[in-house]
């Protein structure tokens, strides 16, 4: 055999298809688990980001009177939280996946990338569930759907591809390093109040924009506001190439690139010994 | 083919204990679970693997299955398997049989259709039919067994590995169980067995290896080897 130590295994049945089965049923089975025996089942996926919205959107327009920065600093600010808690909730089942599913893990064999992968699809699901509501408040704003919205697929899939990278990072270092979920918890809280999401963008100084665009997320935020809230003040549209120059853009979609290679290269050479460590 | 473990005295898996203690090394022994173990199972055979505990039986299995990697050596699978390790195939304890069966049969390379097809078959076998709709979390373990057979027997494997799958199970489960075992060799099936029980070792198997210590000490016709194990087993009985 070329490999050595190597273990040659007959093609499961299927391939792509059989693997594309298991996301599809873990995926529908998680989701179920996640709101199943509370009445209000999928009502909860959207009370808590509304929540933290009506919190924060009380806060800052009552008292802070950051209002008045953006048109529409209501769609702005959930567009934001949604958009957060897509990344934090998906890159945090995705690190606690594997460990999770430890019982799993020690008694088949299937390509290990599917838990970690499913455990963000599930969070995709619900941030569906969260995007009708923001669709709710963009038409409540009589604000015209464009042509153009539909470069909001490609930022999606940016989005993904960056938040699955993110998840596969943190999965591999769980399950060696417990208190990963504590580090992971902090950053994320870091992170939110570092990405303008609360706050316009155009009220960092420049330096400190600088700084904030390299993060994908916040590349992606701000180019989904400048597309859905075209009408929008220009404090709250500035987008990467603004601060990075012409094809800045391309930084921070190269470092969301550069996240999934190494998540995707860091799983892969740490994947045998899931099963024994996990 | 071997594997080692490392077992470490005091598991280090905090950031804390490294930053406090970054130049201490992990006091990890190493465990060797097997050691040089090399055999060959052919096809349609029903091979047995006895041994004390902790003498690497399941380690053995698992790294066949391909859950645990060896350090040395190499494993060749030629075929569809179907494990049954550790009394189960993983069950979620929060989802409801007919969940579980979805998901389980779905691991194991089924298609939606041939589950369809088989889904009553699979709780047939397992007897379960009343209790399909509920979370296995109110299982007992003797359920859990038989649920869990019933589905590693309904892929279409060229080899099963059966981990103690008679340690949990009433005699008329355990009669079951035989049945399909004369089926699935008649049908040319291979069969792995690890298991504590000698008589179904000298009753099916057409060879055994004995594992002690992660060593092997026998291999070859079920009689000669189980005798062996007896004969290594006899001083410690009390």
């Amino acid at each position: 055999m070329v490999e050595a130590p190597g273990t040659l295994h007959a093609p499961r049945p299927g391939g792509i298809a059989h693997r594309l089965r298991i996301l599809q049923v873990i995926v529908l089975a998680e989701f179920k688990l996640k709101y199943a025996g509370s009445a209000l089942g999928y009502v909860w996926s959207v009370v808590k980001p509304l929540t933290l919205f009506t919190v924060l959107y009380l806060v800052f327009t009552r008292i802070f009177k950051l209002g008045s920065v953006s048109e529409f600093y209501a769609v702005s600010l959930l567009v934001g939280i949604v958009f957060f808690s897509f990344f934090s909730d998906a890159t945090n089942q995705g690190m606690v996946s594997l460990v999770h599913r430890e019982s799993l893990l020690r008694r088949m064999r299937f390509p290990r990338m599917l838990i970690p992968t499913a455990a963000t699809l599930t969070a995709a699901m619900t941030f569906g569930v969260n995007l009708v509501v923001v669709v709710a408040f963009i038409a409540w704003e009589r604000i015209e759907p464009q042509l153009d919205w539909v470069l909001l697929i490609p930022l999606l899939v940016e989005l993904y591809v960056f938040i699955l990278g993110t998840a596969l990072v943190l999965a591999t270092l769980f399950i060696s390093f417990r208190d990963m979920g504590q580090v992971w918890e902090l950053a994320a809280q870091l992170m939110f109040y570092a990405s303008p999401i609360i706050y316009p963008a155009a009220l960092l100084p420049q330096w400190a924009q600088e700084i904030v665009f390299l993060n994908p997320f916040v590349q992606i935020l701000q180019d989904v506001r400048a597309l859905v809230l075209y009408d929008d003040l220009p404090a709250n549209n500035v987008t990467a190439p603004d601060v990075l120059g012409e094809f800045g853009r391309l930084i921070p979609v190269g470092i969301a690139l550069a996240v999934f290679g190494l998540g995707v290269a860091l799983f892969k050479r740490y994947e045998p010994w899931f099963a024994e460590r996990a | 083919m071997s594997k080692i473990f490392r077992l470490p005295h005091e598991r280090r898996t905090t950031l804390k204990e490294y930053f406090l203690h970054p130049f201490r090394h992990d006091g990890h022994e190493e465990q060797r679970a097997l050691q040089d173990v090399t055999f060959r199972v052919e096809p349609g055979e029903f091979f047995g693997i006895i041994g004390p505990n902790g003498s690497g039986k399941s380690t053995l299995l698992k790294i066949i299955a391909g859950i645990y990697r060896q350090d040395t050596g190499t494993v060749k699978v030629n075929g569809l398997l179907s494990p049954f390790i550790e009394l189960g195939v993983g069950f979620n304890p929060e989802l409801t049989a007919r969940d579980n069966i979805r998901i389980n049969g779905t691991l194991l390379g089924l298609t939606r259709r041939e589950l369809g097809a088989r889904f009553d078959d699979i709780v047939a076998f397992s007897e379960l039919e009343r209790f399909i709709d509920q979370k296995l979390k109110n299982f007992s373990s003797g359920m859990y067994l038989r649920l869990a057979y019933a589905i590693a027997v309904q892929v279409d494997f060229d080899i099963l590995l059966l981990d103690e799958v008679l340690a949990v199970g009433d005699a008329a489960f355990q009669e079951k169980c035989f049945a399909s075992f004369d089926r699935f060799r008649a049908l040319g099936r291979t069969i792995v067995l690890v298991t504590h029980d000698l008589g179904v070792v000298q009753r099916f198997a057409d060879r055994a290896v004995l594992l002690i210590g992660g060593e092997m000490r026998a291999l070859g016709a079920p009689d000669d080897v189980t005798e062996k194990y007896e004969a290594f087993a006899s001083p410690l009985a009390v």
